[in-house]
C-alpha cells in the first residue's frame, strides 16, 4: 500500500512539476519577436492562466500525499539517516518540509491573482508567486527523490 | 472580503508557520509508532512527527486574523506585499537550517 501511495504521490509530483515549470516560463518577459522560435520560446508560450487551477489541487493532493508518506520516513527513514550521521540529508528534508508549508499558504492568492481577467497590477505579484511555487515544488521533487533513493546513493 | 482575507492569509501563514516551527508551538503532536495524537510531548511514544501541528497552528492563526481584520484594511495591502513576505520568510528559513550543513 505505501509503495503504491510513493509512485501515485511521485507520479502527481511529476505533473506539478510541469504544469508549474511551464507557467513559471510564461511570465517571464517576452524579448521583442524576431526570427523562428525556439524550443523555449514554444515553451514558455503557454497561457498560464489555464494552468492556475490544475497546480492548485496537484499541489494540494500532492502535498496531503506526502503527508500521509510522513509517518513511514519518520519510522523508518529518518532515524537510518540518524545512524547514518547523514545531517545534510536530514536538513533538506526538514527545508523540504518548511516549503511545502509556505507553498501551501500561498496557494489561495496565487489561484486568485490567476483568475481571468487577469489584474494589470498584479503582474509582477502573479510573477513572484509562481516562481516562489516552482522553487518550492521542485526542491521537493528533487529532495524526495534523492531521499527516496538514499541508500543507493550513499556509499 | 475574500481578496483581503487571501492577501492577510498569504502574508501570514508562512510567517506564522516560521514562528510555530522555531518556538515549537504546535497545536498537537503525532506519534506514528503508536499511531496517537497528544497536546503535549510524550516521550515514551516513539518518534514524533511535529510538522502536522506546525501546520495547523499556522493555518488556523492566519485564516483566523485574516477574518477578522477589516475588508477596508486589507484592501490597502499592495499586491507586493504578498509575495515579499513570504520569499523573506523563506530565505529566512533557510538561513537558520544551515545548521544542518555546517
Amino acid at each position: 500500500m505505501i509503495v503504491a501511495l510513493l509512485i501515485v504521490h511521485g507520479l502527481l509530483a511529476v505533473t506539478l512539476l510541469g504544469a508549474l515549470t511551464h507557467q513559471a516560463f510564461s511570465v517571464i518577459r517576452a524579448p521583442a519577436a524576431a526570427g523562428p522560435r525556439s524550443f523555449i520560446d514554444r515553451f514558455r508560450r503557454v497561457n498560464g492562466a489555464e494552468y492556475a487551477n490544475a497546480v492548485v489541487v496537484l499541489f494540494l493532493v500532492t502535498s496531503v500525499g506526502g503527508a500521509l508518506l510522513y509517518p513511514q520516513y519518520r519510522i523508518d527513514v529518518r532515524p537510518m539517516l540518524e545512524e547514518m550521521d547523514a545531517r545534510a540529508a536530514n536538513g533538506v528534508f526538514e527545508i523540504k518540509e518548511h516549503l511545502v508549508a509556505i507553498g501551501l499558504g500561498l496557494l489561495p492568492i496565487y489561484w486568485l491573482f490567476w483568475r481571468t481577467p487577469l489584474v494589470a497590477n498584479q503582474t509582477a505579484s502573479r510573477r513572484y508567486l509562481t516562481w516562489l511555487l516552482a522553487f518550492i515544488v521542485w526542491w521537493s521533487f528533487i529532495v524526495g527523490h534523492v531521499l527516496n533513493n538514499i541508500k543507493g546513493l550513499l556509499p | 472580503m475574500r481578496a483581503s482575507a487571501f492577501k492577510i492569509f498569504a502574508m501570514l501563514s508562512g510567517a506564522a508557520y516560521g514562528l510555530a516551527f522555531y518556538y515549537d508551538l504546535g497545536l498537537f503532536r503525532y506519534y506514528p509508532e503508536v499511531n496517537q495524537f497528544h497536546w503535549t510531548a510524550s516521550a515514551e511514544s516513539g518518534p514524533v512527527i511535529l510538522w502536522y501541528g506546525w501546520l495547523t497552528t499556522a493555518a488556523l492563526f492566519s485564516a483566523g486574523v485574516a477574518l477578522v481584520v477589516p475588508r477596508r484594511l486589507g484592501e490597502r495591502i499592495p499586491p507586493t506585499l504578498v509575495w515579499v513576505v513570504p520569499m523573506l520568510t523563506t530565505l529566512a528559513i533557510l538561513v537558520y537550517e544551515r545548521r544542518w550543513f555546517v
